[in-house]
C-alpha cells in the first residue's frame, strides 16, 4: 500500500482508537483539533500535530472526521474540496439531507467517503451478518439490539441534542445501521426516549432510548439503547429469530479473562475497545484504507451511512412528535464512476 | 376445600392439576367438556392420566358448589365459566389474558364483585422472590426513579399442541396477546397499577408462515408501552423460541433506573450442559415454582378472605394493552388507551 498521508481531525475518544489504527498500518499522520488536544495525543503516538485545519487537509490522501457531529459536514465539504478521501466518524451528519450532500459532493469530486459504522467490523456481528446473509437463520422475522454504556459525560456535547443528536442518533444508531444491513431497509421508525435528554448532563445522568424498525422486507427489530450510571459496564447484546432457528450474542457473557477482586469504584470505560485479537478499529481502517488505494469497496459505504442517518433522524422525529414515521423506499443510487479518477491515493 | 379445574384447552390445566391433585384438605375435581372427543390431551383421558377425578357436564361441576374455580379454557370463552362460578358462589382463579375483549372482562369482574367471590388473574411470574427483591429495592429507593424497562417473553408457538392459540377467535389474536401481558403485569406491579397511557405495535406471522401451525395470527410482535409518569416498557413478545429447544422458552426483563440497572430472569437454568442422548443443549430448569407459588396464592386469599392479587383489575388494565396493541397493528400508529376501541361497552 502506497504510504498515506492522514489528516485526523479532532483528539477526543474515537481519535483515540482511531490514531494507533492508522499508525499501524504505517500511515503518517497529523493531528489537528480546535480544542488544543492534538499536540498532546499525537505526542503519545508519534503522530504530529498541526495548528489549523487548512495545514492538516493540505495535500493529505485521507481525512479522518472524528470531531463532534455537528461539525462533520464542514470539515468533510472542506476535505473532498481539497480532493481528498474521508472516513467520517458516525453519525455522518445530524440529518439526512446533511449527510446525502456530504455523500453527494464526494461523489461528484471522485473521491471516497465512509462513515465509521465500527460495529460492523467487531466480530460477533460481522459472524452474524454472514449467519443472516448466509441463510443460516432461514427467514428472520424479529430482532432485538442492545447497547448500553455509562452516560458519555466525559465531553459535553454528547449530552447536546443540538450537536449529537442524543441517544436515539448518537448511540442507537449504530444498531439501526446493523438492523439495516441485515434485514434490509427501514421503511417504518417508531421512537421513544426517556430520562436525562437535555445539555449539560450531571455525572450520574441516565437516558435510554427504544426505537421499533419495520423492513420492507416484513421483519422487525427493537433497539434499545442505554446512557447509564457511571459504573456501567460496556455492553451489547442481540437475539435474532428466523424459521431457522434463533442466535444470540451478550459481549459481557463469555469473556475471554475475567478480573475479579480488584479495588475499582472508577467509571467505567465509555468507549469499547473490542476483545482481544485485532482492534476492529484497525480491521475497520484496514479496510477503508485498501478502498482508498483503489481496492475493494468496503462492507459499508457513503450511502450507507446517509441511510443510517435517515432511520435516526426518524427516530428522533417520531420521539419528538409521538407519531411514527414512514420512510420511502430510497431513491435508485446514481451509479459511481467505475474507476478512481486522479487525486486518489496513488497520485 | 373443594376446588375444580375449569376445562384443559389450556396447556397450563394439567399443571394446576398436578399442583392441586396431592395437597392436604383440598378436594380437586376436574371437567372438560368441549374436549375434542378421542384427544388424548384432553378430557377424561387426560383426568384419568393424571388421576384427578373427572366429570363429564359444566351442570355436574357447579352441582358440586366448589369452594374455588380455576378457569383454563380458550381465552375466549373464560367469561361464560366466570360468570357460572360467581353465581355458584366459587372464588376464581382465570388464566391469562383474562379475556379477548374489554366488555367480556368488566363482565368477570363485575360479576365476581355482585357475588362477593375473589377473582385472580394468572401472572405467575410476578410470585418469583428475585422478582420481589427487585420490587424492594425499587421501593426503598437504592434503584433511583425508573426510567424504562426493556423485556423478553419468548415462547415456542403453543398452536402446535393446541391449535386455538392461533384462532384469533377463540385467543384474541396471537404471541402478542399470548405473551405482551406478562411483562405488562410486572410493570403494572412496579408502578402500583398505574394505567398505561398509551400503546406502538409491530408484528408479522413469518415464523410458522411456511406450513407452521399458525397462519392466522402473528407469531413476532414488538411493543412500546408508555405510562402517564414518562416509563416507557419495550416488550418483544414472539414465539420466536424453536420448538426443539429443551425449554419451551423464557421471561427476562432489564430495569432502568436513575441509580443502577436490574436485570431480572424468571426462569433462569439451574444446571447447563450437554445431553448426548438428545443430541441437545441440557437445560436443567432453576429457581422457584411460580405456578405454585401462584396457585398457594390464590388458596390463601380463600382461606383469609383477603382480596387476590393480581386481580380481575390488573388482568383488564394489562388486556387494555394488548386490545391497544390491535388496534395500533391496524393503524400503524401509537394508540392511546383511551382511545382504543373494543373499550367500555364496545
Amino acid at each position: 500500500m502506497a504510504e498515506l498521508e492522514v489528516a485526523l481531525i479532532g483528539a477526543g475518544g474515537i481519535a483515540r482508537t482511531h490514531l494507533p489504527a492508522w499508525v499501524a498500518l504505517g500511515a503518517r499522520v497529523r493531528l489537528y483539533a480546535p480544542d488544543g488536544r492534538a499536540p498532546a495525543l499525537a505526542r503519545e503516538f508519534g503522530a504530529t500535530s498541526v495548528g489549523s485545519l487548512g495545514e492538516a487537509i493540505a495535500g493529505a490522501t485521507v481525512v479522518d472526521v472524528c470531531t463532534p457531529t455537528d461539525t462533520h459536514r464542514e470539515i468533510t465539504l472542506a476535505a473532498v474540496a481539497a480532493g481528498a478521501h474521508v472516513l467520517c466518524e458516525k453519525p455522518l451528519a445530524l440529518s439526512a439531507a446533511e449527510a446525502g450532500e456530504m455523500a453527494d459532493a464526494a461523489e461528484a469530486a471522485g473521491v471516497r467517503l465512509y462513515p465509521g459504522h465500527v460495529v460492523r467490523f467487531f466480530p460477533a456481528y460481522a459472524r452474524l451478518r454472514d449467519l443472516v446473509a448466509g441463510g443460516g437463520l432461514g427467514r428472520v422475522a424479529v430482532a432485538r439490539f442492545t447497547r448500553t454504556g455509562r452516560y458519555p459525560t466525559w465531553s459535553g456535547w454528547f449530552a447536546d441534542p443540538l450537536r449529537s443528536g442524543g441517544i436515539l442518533t448518537d448511540q442507537m444508531i449504530h444498531d439501526m445501521d446493523i438492523a439495516r444491513w441485515l434485514f434490509g431497509d427501514v421503511v417504518r421508525v417508531h421512537a421513544r426516549h426517556q430520562g436525562h435528554l437535555t445539555n449539560p448532563a450531571p455525572e450520574g445522568a441516565v437516558a435510554t432510548g427504544t426505537a421499533v424498525l419495520t423492513h420492507a422486507g416484513g421483519a422487525i427489530t427493537q433497539v434499545v439503547g442505554v446512557w447509564g450510571p457511571p459504573a456501567t459496564p460496556f455492553r451489547t447484546t442481540f437475539h435474532v429469530s428466523g424459521t431457522g432457528g434463533t442466535v444470540q450474542h451478550d459481549s459481557q457473557a463469555h469473556l475471554d479473562l475475567r478480573i475479579t477482586g480488584r479495588a475499582t469504584g472508577g467509571p467505567a470505560d465509555g468507549i469499547p475497545a473490542g476483545d482481544f485479537g485485532e482492534s476492529p478499529y484497525l480491521t475497520q481502517i484496514r479496510e477503508f484504507a485498501e478502498a482508498f488505494a483503489g481496492g475493494p469497496e468496503p462492507r459499508v459505504s457513503g450511502r450507507d451511512g446517509v441511510a443510517a442517518v435517515r432511520i435516526a433522524e426518524a427516530a428522533a422525529q417520531s420521539a419528538r412528535t409521538g407519531r411514527t414515521v414512514e420512510l420511502a423506499p430510497p431513491a435508485p443510487l446514481v451509479p459511481r464512476p467505475t474507476t478512481v479518477p486522479t487525486g486518489g491515493i496513488d497520485q | 376445600m373443594r376446588v375444580a379445574v375449569l376445562s384443559f384447552a389450556h396447556v397450563h390445566a394439567a399443571t394446576y392439576i398436578g399442583l392441586l391433585r396431592d395437597r392436604d384438605g383440598i378436594e380437586l375435581i376436574t371437567s372438560d367438556p368441549d374436549a375434542p372427543p378421542g384427544d388424548p390431551t384432553r378430557g377424561r383421558q387426560l383426568a384419568e392420566s393424571l388421576g384427578a377425578a373427572y366429570v363429564d357436564t359444566w351442570d355436574e361441576v357447579f352441582a358440586l358448589r366448589p369452594d374455588a374455580v380455576v378457569v383454563t379454557s380458550e381465552n375466549a370463552r373464560h367469561r361464560h365459566l366466570v360468570e357460572r362460578a360467581a353465581a355458584t358462589g366459587a372464588h376464581v382463579l382465570c388464566e391469562k389474558p383474562l379475556a379477548t375483549t374489554e366488555a367480556d372482562a368488566r363482565a368477570m369482574i363485575d360479576a365476581c364483585e355482585r357475588a362477593g367471590v375473589g377473582l385472580m388473574t394468572a401472572y405467575p411470574v410476578r410470585f418469583s422472590p428475585a422478582f420481589t427483591a427487585l420490587r424492594r429495592a425499587l421501593a426503598d429507593g437504592s434503584l433511583g426513579g425508573l426510567i424504562s424497562v426493556h423485556g423478553a417473553n419468548n415462547g415456542s408457538n403453543p398452536a402446535r399442541s393446541r391449535p386455538w392459540f392461533a384462532d384469533p377467535e377463540l385467543a384474541g389474536g396471537g404471541a402478542l396477546a399470548d405473551h405482551t401481558v406478562h411483562i405488562a403485569d410486572l410493570v403494572d406491579v412496579l408502578l402500583d397499577g398505574e394505567e398505561a397511557a398509551e400503546v406502538y405495535a409491530q408484528a408479522n406471522s413469518i415464523l410458522d408462515d411456511d406450513g407452521g401451525p399458525a397462519p392466522g395470527v402473528e407469531t413476532a410482535a414488538l411493543v412500546t408501552v408508555r405510562y402517564p409518569s414518562g416509563l416507557v416498557a419495550a416488550v418483544d413478545a414472539s414465539w420466536s423460541h424453536p420448538p426443539d429447544h429443551p425449554t419451551w422458552g423464557g421471561l427476562a426483563m432489564t430495569c432502568v433506573g436513575e441509580k443502577a440497572i436490574v436485570e431480572f430472569d424468571a426462569f433462569p437454568p439451574l444446571l447447563g450442559g450437554f445431553d448426548s442422548a438428545t443430541g441437545r443443549d441440557r437445560w436443567e430448569a432453576g429457581g422457584t415454582d411460580l405456578d405454585a407459588a401462584m396457585l398457594e396464592e390464590f388458596l390463601d386469599t380463600i382461606r383469609t378472605g383477603r382480596r387476590p392479587s393480581p386481580d380481575g383489575e390488573t388482568g383488564l388494565r394489562t388486556l387494555r394493552i394488548v386490545l391497544a396493541a390491535y388496534e395500533s397493528l391496524r393503524t400503524g400508529q401509537p394508540v392511546a388507551l383511551r382511545d382504543a376501541p373494543g373499550t367500555e361497552g364496545g
